[in-house]
C-alpha cells in the first residue's frame, strides 16, 4: 500500500508542478506587451528519493524557483546607449525651434539688413526726398524689431526649456524614491531565498528612464541594493536611502539642486548627462553663443552706421542751420547688464530732417556722401575680429545652427537604431515570445494530462485491491 | 536568441517611421520646389545663399539707381541741346552782323535777339526736373541762376563773380552715385562748370573765370553790347568767344554722354549679372524637381511594401496552427 500511496503523492505533486508551470506561462502570455518585462520560467527539480530497502524511489516533482531570463550585460549596454540617447533628445527639441528663429528665409535677419541698407542706398538718388528718409528712419526701426524678435524668440525657447525641466524633476523625484523602495522590497524578498522577479524588473526600468533624464551609474552593493549616482559622482540612491532633486531659479534660469541627508548641493552641469545635459548644454553654452554673436553684430552695426552717421551734415529743424553729431540709433555701446544690447536697438529719432545724408557742413539738400557713406558700409564694413561684413556674421550663425541642428539629427538617428538594436537583442533575450509559450504551454498540458491519466489508472488499481476483499 | 512580438512589432514600427518621415521631407521638397527648406538640410550653403541674396537686393538697387541716373543725365541732354542751339544762333547772329552791311534799326532788332536767347539760356540753365534744379550742384531746390542787377559793363571782372551779368547761386558739388559695388559715376554736371567756365565755386568768395573757359550769359551779354556800340571788333572777337563758350558746352554734354554710355553698358551687365546670381540661388536653394518626383515616388514604393510587410506579419499566428 505505501507504494500506491507515494504514486498517488508523486501524481499530485506532478499535476500542481505543471499547474504551477501553467500559470508560469500564463504570466508570460499577459505580459507580452509589457515593457521591462523579463520571462519568467519554472525551475523544476525532482523530490528527493527515498529509500526503500535496497531502492531509491523519487516521490515527484516540485518548483524550486521562478527564474527570469536576464543579461546584466545586456542591460548595461541599454542603459549607457540611453544616456546617449537621451542627450541628443534633450537637444532636439530646442534646435528644431531654433533653426526655426534662424531660419533661410527671405525675411531673416539678413534680410532687415540688406533691405536697411538698401533704404540708405534709396536716399543717395534722392538725399532730400522725404519719402526716402522716412523710408530709411522705417528700415532703422524695423531692423530693431527684427533683433530684439529674435532676442525675444531666444528667451521664449530658454522659457520653455526651464518649463519642460521643472515638470521634469518632479517625476525624476518620484522614480529616484521608488527605486530606493524597490531596493528595499528586493532585500527584504531575496533575504529569504527567494527571487525578487517583478521588483528587479521594474529598478531596471527606472534605471533606464534616469539614464535617459539624468545619465545615472548605478552599482550593486552587496546586499543586492543598486546605488545610483549622477555622472560626477554625486549620489541619488544609497541603499534605500532616495536624495531629492530640487530646482532654483536664478534670474531667469533654472538651476538643478541636490538635497541629501540634511544639505544642498548645486548640481553643474558636469554633474549632468542625458536629456538634461542636451538641454542644460543647449541653454547655457549653445544659446548664450547665439546671443553673444547677436548682440556683438547688434553694437558693430548701430557702432558702424553711428560713426557714419556722425560725421554727416544736417538742417537742425530747431535751429533752421546746418548741424553734425546726430547718432543715428541710439548708442548701445555701453549697455549695462540685465539690459541687452540686441533689444535696444533703436532709431534715435523719428524726424526724418534729422537724418545726415550730407557730407559737407553746408548740408545742402542734395549733398548725398554722408548716405552714400553709410549704404557702402553694408559691404565695406567688417564686423569687428572677425572678416565678415554684417550679413556674413549672421549668416555665420544660422550655419552654426544648422550644422548643430544636423549633427543633433543624425546622432539622434543613431542613438535610436542603436538603442532599438539593444532592445531586440534584450527582447531576444529576455523577451517574451508566444511561439515559445504556445509550445510550453502544450508541454504543461500534455504533463497535466499524463499525470491526471497516471492519477486515474492508480486509482483503479487501489479499486482493485479494494475489490478483492469483497 | 529569439524573435519575439516586441522585436517584431518594434522593428515594424520604426521602419514604418523612417520611411514615412523620409516621404514626409521629399514631400516638402517636391511642394516647396526647394532643397534647402531649414538650416540643417545644407548648413554650408547658408552664407553663399545669404551673401546672394544681399547681392540681388543690391543689383535691384543699383539698377533702380542707374535709371534714374539716366533718366536726369537724358533731361540733361535735353537741356544741353537747347544750350547748344542758343550758341549756335548766337553765333549766326554775330556774323550776320558783322559780314552785312547793316543799319542801325537792324543791328537794335539783333541786340533784341541776342537779349532773348540770353533769356532762353537762363531758362535752360534753370531748368529743373521734379522740382529740383539741373545746374546748382548740391543745391537743388535754390534757383541756381539769377539775373545780376547791378551788373554794368565797366563794371564787369572777369576775376570778381559778383560783377558777372547773371550770378550763380548754386555751388560746385557734382553728384555721384554708386552703380555697382565701389563704383561711384558722376551723374551730373554743375552750372558753374557748364556756364561759368570755373570748375570749383567756392559761394562765400568772389569766383573767377578759368584760363581757356567762358561764361556763357557774360559772351552772350557783351555780344549783345557790342551790337548795340556798333563795335566791329568787339564783334569779332565775341564770334571767337561764342565758337570756344558753344565748344564748351559740347565738350562737357560729350562727356555727359560718355557717361550716360558707361552707365548702359553697366546696366547691361547688371542685368547679366542678375541672372548669373538668380542661377547661383537657384543651384544652392532649388530642388530638381525631376530628381525629387522621382524619389517621392521611390519612397513611396518603400512605404507601400513595409505596410504590405507589417500586414502579411500580423496575419501570421501560431495560433491558428494549434
Amino acid at each position: 500500500m505505501t507504494s500506491l500511496l507515494n504514486a498517488l503523492n508523486a501524481g499530485k505533486t506532478s499535476l500542481l508542478t505543471n499547474q504551477k508551470s501553467i500559470e508560469i506561462v500564463g504570466n508570460n502570455i499577459a505580459n507580452v506587451n509589457t515593457e521591462g518585462y523579463s520571462r519568467q520560467r519554472a525551475e523544476l527539480m525532482q523530490i528527493p528519493a527515498v529509500n526503500f530497502g535496497d531502492f531509491f524511489i523519487g516521490q515527484g516533482v516540485t518548483v524550486s524557483d521562478v527564474s527570469r531570463d536576464y543579461s546584466l550585460f545586456i542591460s548595461r549596454q541599454l542603459q549607457s546607449k540611453s544616456i546617449e540617447y537621451g542627450e541628443e533628445m534633450g537637444k532636439s527639441n530646442s534646435l528644431a525651434e531654433l533653426e526655426r528663429i534662424f531660419n533661410v528665409s527671405e525675411d531673416n535677419l539678413a534680410g532687415q539688413i540688406n533691405d536697411f541698407f538698401d533704404a540708405w542706398q534709396e536716399l543717395t538718388a534722392n538725399p532730400s526726398g522725404q519719402v526716402e528718409r522716412d523710408v530709411v528712419i522705417q528700415r532703422g526701426q524695423l531692423l530693431g524689431e527684427a533683433f530684439s524678435h529674435i532676442t525675444d524668440e531666444l528667451d521664449r525657447v530658454e522659457q520653455n526649456m526651464n518649463t519642460e525641466i521643472v515638470s521634469e524633476v518632479e517625476t525624476l523625484n518620484e522614480k529616484i524614491a521608488e527605486i530606493a523602495r524597490l531596493n528595499d522590497r528586493i532585500n527584504l524578498v531575496e533575504i529569504s531565498g527567494q527571487t525578487a522577479n517583478s521588483a528587479r524588473d521594474q529598478r531596471d526600468l527606472l534605471i533606464k528612464d534616469l539614464s535617459e533624464t539624468l545619465g545615472v551609474k548605478t552599482y550593486t552593493d552587496n546586499r543586492g541594493m543598486l546605488n545610483v549616482q549622477l555622472p560626477g559622482g554625486m549620489p541619488l540612491v544609497q541603499g534605500n536611502i532616495a536624495a531629492t532633486i530640487t530646482t532654483v531659479t536664478t534670474g531667469t534660469d533654472v538651476n538643478l539642486q541636490l538635497k541629501i541627508a540634511g544639505s544642498t548641493l548645486d548640481i553643474p552641469l558636469e554633474n549632468l548627462g542625458g536629456k538634461m545635459k542636451g538641454m542644460f548644454e543647449i541653454r547655457d553654452v549653445f544659446i548664450d553663443g547665439l546671443r553673444n554673436d547677436l548682440n556683438t553684430l547688434a553694437i558693430d552695426l548701430t557702432d558702424a552706421v553711428n560713426d557714419a552717421h556722425a560725421t554727416g551734415w544736417f538742417i537742425n529743424p530747431a535751429t533752421g542751420l546746418p548741424d553734425t553729431g546726430q547718432d543715428f540709433f541710439k548708442d548701445i555701446t555701453a549697455t549695462i547688464p540685465p539690459e541687452v544690447p540686441s533689444r535696444r536697438v533703436e532709431v534715435a529719432f523719428t524726424d526724418p530732417r534729422l537724418i545726415a545724408a550730407a557730407g559737407q557742413s553746408t548740408a545742402a539738400p542734395g549733398d548725398n556722401e554722408a548716405a552714400l557713406r553709410i549704404a557702402q558700409l553694408e559691404v565695406t564694413h567688417k564686423v569687428s575680429g572677425t572678416n565678415d561684413t554684417f550679413d556674413n556674421f549672421f549668416s555665420k550663425m544660422v550655419a552654426t545652427v544648422g550644422i548643430e541642428a544636423a549633427r543633433n539629427d543624425l546622432a539622434l538617428k543613431g542613438a535610436k537604431d542603436a538603442t532599438i538594436q539593444l532592445q531586440n537583442l534584450r527582447d531576444g533575450y529576455s523577451g517574451v515570445s508566444l511561439e515559445e509559450e504556445m509550445i510550453d504551454l502544450i508541454q504543461y498540458q500534455r504533463g497535466f494530462e499524463s499525470s491526471a491519466k497516471f492519477l486515474a489508472t492508480v486509482d483503479e488499481m487501489m479499486n482493485a485491491l479494494l475489490q478483492l476483499k469483497g | 536568441m529569439k524573435a519575439t512580438q516586441g522585436t517584431t512589432y518594434r522593428m515594424l514600427g520604426s521602419r514604418l517611421n523612417d520611411v514615412s518621415n523620409r516621404l514626409e521631407e521629399l514631400r516638402t521638397i517636391g511642394a516647396t520646389g526647394k532643397k534647402l527648406n531649414k538650416p540643417s538640410d545644407a548648413p554650408a550653403s547658408i552664407r553663399p545663399v545669404l551673401n546672394t541674396r544681399k547681392q540681388l537686393s543690391n543689383v535691384d538697387r543699383y539698377l533702380a539707381t542707374m535709371g534714374k541716373s539716366l533718366d536726369t543725365m537724358q533731361a540733361t541732354d535735353g537741356h544741353l541741346n537747347q544750350v547748344e542751339n542758343v550758341m549756335q544762333r548766337a553765333k549766326e547772329i554775330m556774323t550776320n552782323a558783322v559780314n552785312g552791311a547793316l543799319s542801325d534799326a537792324d543791328r537794335a532788332t539783333l541786340a533784341e535777339e541776342m537779349a532773348l536767347l540770353r533769356e532762353e539760356l537762363l531758362d535752360a540753365a534753370n531748368g529743373a526736373v521734379d522740382g529740383k534744379y539741373l545746374f546748382a550742384g548740391y543745391q537743388e531746390d535754390t534757383k541756381p541762376f539769377v539775373v545780376n542787377a547791378s551788373y554794368t559793363a565797366a563794371g564787369y571782372d572777369p576775376n570778381d563773380s559778383t560783377t558777372w551779368p547773371v550770378r550763380y547761386f548754386g555751388d560746385g558739388n557734382a553728384t555721384s552715385l554708386e552703380i555697382s559695388t565701389g563704383e561711384l559715376i558722376q551723374v551730373n554736371l554743375t552750372g558753374n562748370d557748364l556756364f561759368l567756365g570755373t570748375s570749383t565755386w567756392d559761394p562765400a568768395n568772389p569766383n573767377s573765370i578759368a584760363t581757356g573757359r567762358y561764361d556763357l550769359f557774360a559772351e552772350l551779354t557783351q555780344a549783345e553790347e557790342a551790337l548795340r556800340g556798333n563795335d566791329l571788333a568787339a564783334m569779332q572777337t565775341s564770334i571767337d568767344e561764342l565758337e570756344g563758350a558753344a565748344e564748351q558746352n559740347r565738350r562737357l554734354r560729350s562727356q555727359l554722354g560718355n557717361r550716360a554710355d558707361r552707365v548702359e553698358t553697366a546696366m547691361e551687365y547688371q542685368k547679366g549679372v542678375q541672372i548669373d546670381l538668380e542661377q547661383i540661388l537657384s543651384r544652392y536653394e532649388n530642388a530638381d524637381a525631376i530628381e525629387a518626383f522621382n524619389a517621392i515616388v521611390q519612397q513611396e514604393t518603400a512605404f507601400q511594401a513595409a505596410l504590405n510587410v507589417t500586414a502579411k506579419v500580423s496575419a501570421l499566428s501560431i495560433l491558428d496552427y494549434i
